[in-house]
């Protein structure tokens, strides 16, 4: 962390006799044209509008998401476990002239059949599939998000219908029975959905070959891998006898039948879901998380951390060098000593050790950069006050009897007030740094993802020098955005709390 | 004289207690929360388990052994003030850390393979110092050349990009801009090593080994310099302005003298305190930065180990870094109000 670059007040009674003659003329209008100056200026009229559109952002996604979506959602692998790895946006796929395919996601919630056959009870269900890509999908899974049953467990058949006329045995499988001790309804999959792959079944890779064999006879057959079984699912055998495959388009249904032993079986809806090699608007990580919803929701805690931190600084800040510049004698020497000491104690290294030792808590951190971030502002505060309550509009207003709280609301706050307004735009970018400085050191709170968060997972795998540009820019620049949203508006504060520093126009 | 002599020993007083603040609440903190407990039970354990494999080879009773294994257990937990609890230590241990007696670390070694913290610092501390004020020299240049002669086209568009540059690059963490310079200048262009202070194998003779670690600086500095540059500049510029609108430059002008001379006896002159005191006071800062641009650069020093320390959960090596971080700060603080006393002759004379 570095210091802000100063705001010089050096002489600050100076402005402030200056100012005193309009004060009196109308403290109403002095204020107005203050706000004029900030708002015309074009660094405050920029930061007022990325900070406007952040703070838009932040309320969608404090209405849209769930609470607990750090811990539940973000931290759980399982809840990103269909998603592919590392995959970059899709318009970045569409941008470099290279075909991507997007992850695509079909819910089977009623079943299209349902026969009754002596065993029980046949419910099929299908998805059907339009593909038309030049890349074959990573791969192919089928969700089951919930199932209860009572007697025999279900079991599972799924086929693949391909536009040739082929169809292809995918898997057959059970859902897991009765374990012992278990009583019924049995439940399978409704707190962490089960997965089941498709895409990599051995006998759908005999299957394939055959089908390819027989239908194909003409074109050499190629050796299918596991790993290469979407591929060929989604394609035919090159006709120049490459042995390659190459993709075929069409409509496909993914054929899904489930076996229940009772009508009163139930099924939530079921999911299939194409493994893309791009995804949503701004990728996946390593996890597979989709990277668009992690940096959204960076907005809010952002916003939080600035707009906490800087106020409750400024509060504590402002009024402990009123009260210390008014009271005087014990109460300002301590107030004096305490600011001293805790205005020279480096803040990053000592954050860095109450959060390893007390725990990585947001309001920890918070709370240790208000701590130690409010003695500046006594300070600066103290002696502005020291100065205006020697000046001639105290004097005066003292010997027409103003009570001790009348001077200080209404003749010596207001004058202060244009310093403690910049102060606290300044404290907020430094708060939201130090926040991402201490997330990439992997000191974040866990429970809630942040932008520099996003950046230490990149950093702790590598990912980040390898090329993955969609997860190293974007937390970065929306931290660089945000703390700069700040500096704009501090910038457009600074001629009006000094009006040394106006520019010629 | 006196009177600046008195006021400088205040000073330095005040310091001192920060660091016998920052001290207790470090030492205070350990032992609420039961950290330093384990701390000195795991040396303990350490020692006694070292004790009993080289009695075994001569003491062959095994209750025998057991009881001077016990004897020397209780001997050691009442050494450490185990058997007292924590704030019974807590002038002692503050003691220790103040007399720079830092301990062992448990896990981080120097190259020689010493474990004594001190040792290590030592090891560490010059790699610091030697990428920190590099970048502080270049810094200061640029940031008075450039921001005094911003500081006469106030208003210019120049002026306003500098602006704006400065509220940038203050908002630019370090660590991710160096993510990015690594990115670019190592792994896309190959120009400069990704990090490490040495390539491996470091060459042979002073020369080539001096010109290697320099290649390795290089992106670390530029690093440094970019993200601390603008609100140097930006700070020099404000403060010469401020200075320059006073009437005694008017004066100055009026009197016909030239305008270098105006400049540098009347402009920059009266400018210089604060100026330095922003630029220092900046150095101060990337101090607590280095510990992430190090990190990044994986370089060797007092940043990187304190990374490492936090990693390894290393409670010992942690307080001990803790405090020599406080330490240099207040040092450089007190070298501040020093420097500040000899360059404002009001401070010296007043």
């Amino acid at each position: 962390m570095q210091p802000p670059p100063v705001i010089v007040v050096d002489r600050p009674g100076e402005e402030m006799k200056a100012g005193a003659a309009d004060l009196d003329a109308g403290e109403e209008s002095a204020q107005v044209s203050a706000l004029r100056l900030f708002v015309t200026s074009g660094s405050g009229r920029a930061g007022l509008t990325l900070f406007a559109i952040m703070l838009l952002i932040s309320l969608w996604v404090l209405v849209t998401y769930p609470l607990d979506f750090g811990s539940a959602r973000w931290s759980s692998p399982a809840y990103w476990a269909n998603n592919p790895r590392n995959a970059p946006p899709i318009w970045a796929a569409t941008l470099s002239g290279q075909a991507g395919f997007p992850q695509t996601s079909i819910e089977l919630a009623q079943p299209v059949e349902t026969t009754t056959i002596p065993a029980g009870e046949v419910r099929r269900y299908q998805a059907p599939i339009a593909f038309n890509s030049s890349e074959a999908p990573t791969a192919l899974i089928l969700t089951l998000n919930g199932v209860s049953f009572t007697g025999r467990a279900p079991s599972i058949l799924v086929s693949l219908n391909r536009p040739d006329g082929g169809q292809i045995r995918l898997t057959s499988v059970p859902v897991r029975g009765p374990r012992p001790g278990e009583s019924p309804p049995y439940r399978r999959g409704y707190d962490v959905s089960e997965r089941i792959s498709l895409g990599d079944q051995t006998a759908a890779v005999d299957a394939v070959t055959r089908f390819y064999g027989e239908r194909y006879p003409e074109n050499e057959t190629p050796i299918v891998s596991q790993a290469a079984l979407p591929r060929a699912l989604f394609g035919v055998p090159a006709a120049d006898g490459s042995g390659r495959i190459e993709p075929l388009d069409g409509e496909y249904t993914v054929d899904v039948q489930v076996i229940v032993a009772n009508g009163t079986d139930e099924i939530a809806p079921l999911n299939v879901t194409l493994g893309g090699t791009v995804f949503g608007i701004m990728g996946t990580d390593g996890l597979g998380r989709d990277l668009w919803q992690g940096l959204l929701y960076g907005f809010p805690v952002a916003l939080l951390i600035a707009t906490l931190t800087a106020l409750l600084s400024t509060l504590i800040g402002a009024s402990l060098g009123i009260l210390s510049g008014f009271a005087g004698g014990l109460t300002d020497s301590v107030i004096q000593r305490a600011s001293d000491i805790i205005s020279n104690v480096p803040t990053l290294p000592l954050l860095i050790f109450i959060v390893s030792v007390l725990g990585r808590h947001l309001w920890l951190i918070m709370l240790v950069l208000v701590v130690f971030s409010w003695p500046g502002l006594t300070i600066l505060v103290r002696s502005m006050v020291l100065q205006l309550r020697e000046g001639q509009l105290v004097e005066a207003a003292r010997a027409m009897g103003a009570s001790r709280s009348r001077i200080m609301r209404r003749h010596v706050f207001p004058q202060v007030a244009p310093f403690i307004v910049a102060q606290m735009i300044f404290f907020a970018p430094g708060a939201i740094l130090a926040e991402a400085s201490l997330s990439f050191l992997g000191l974040g709170d866990p429970s809630i993802p942040t932008w520099g968060q996003m950046l230490e997972a990149g950093q702790r795998t590598g990912a980040l020098y390898v090329g993955y540009w969609w997860w190293v820019l974007p937390p970065g620049i929306l931290i660089v955005i945000t703390a700069l949203a700040f500096m704009l508006m501090a910038l457009a504060l600074e001629p009006i709390v000094d009006p040394r520093l106006r520019r010629p126009t | 004289m006196a009177a600046t002599v008195r006021q400088l020993a205040f000073r330095a007083v005040s310091l001192f207690a920060v660091l016998i603040a920052v001290l207790l609440l470090l030492v205070v903190l350990l032992g609420a929360t039961g950290f330093s407990d384990n701390l000195l039970r795991a040396l303990v354990g350490e020692d006694v388990r070292g004790m009993r494999q080289a009695l075994s080879q001569t003491i062959r009773d095994p209750a025998e052994l057991e009881r001077t294994v016990t004897a020397r257990q209780t001997e050691l937990e009442s050494f450490y003030g185990l058997d007292q609890p924590w704030y019974a230590r807590l002038p002692a241990a503050v003691g220790r850390v103040l007399l720079l007696d830092l301990g062992e670390s448990r896990s981080l070694r120097t190259a020689a393979g010493s474990s004594d913290i001190g040792d290590i610092v030592r090891e560490r501390l010059p790699n610091t110092v030697l990428l920190l004020t590099t970048a502080f020299l270049i810094n200061a240049a640029l940031g008075l050349v450039i921001g005094a002669r911003m500081a006469t086209r106030v208003g210019s568009p120049i002026d306003r990009v500098v602006a704006y540059f400065a509220a940038i690059s203050f908002a630019v963490p370090a660590w991710w801009l160096g993510i990015l310079f690594i990115i670019l200048f190592a792994f896309q262009l190959d120009w400069l090593p990704s990090g490490g202070m040495f390539s491996a194998p470091p060459p042979q003779g002073a020369l080539p080994r001096l010109l290697d670690q320099i290649k390795h600086a290089v992106l670390p500095v530029i690093t440094l310099v970019t993200v601390s540059i603008g609100p140097s500049i930006y700070s020099v510029r404000t403060m010469t302005m401020t200075v320059a609108q006073e009437d005694h430059v008017t004066l100055a002008r009026a009197k016909g003298l030239p305008e270098s001379q105006v400049s540098r006896r009347h402009i920059l002159r009266v400018a210089a305190p604060p100026i330095v005191t922003g630029l220092v006071l900046g150095l101060a800062g990337s101090l607590s930065g280095s510990i992430l641009v190090e990190t990044i650069f994986n370089w060797q020093g007092m940043g990187l180990l304190y990374f490492q320390a936090i990693g390894a959960v290393d409670e010992a090596v942690v307080v001990a870094l803790t405090f020599i971080f406080t330490l240099l700060y207040v040092v450089l603080r007190f070298l501040l109000d020093v420097l500040y006393t000899l360059l404002d002759p009001r401070v010296r004379y007043g």
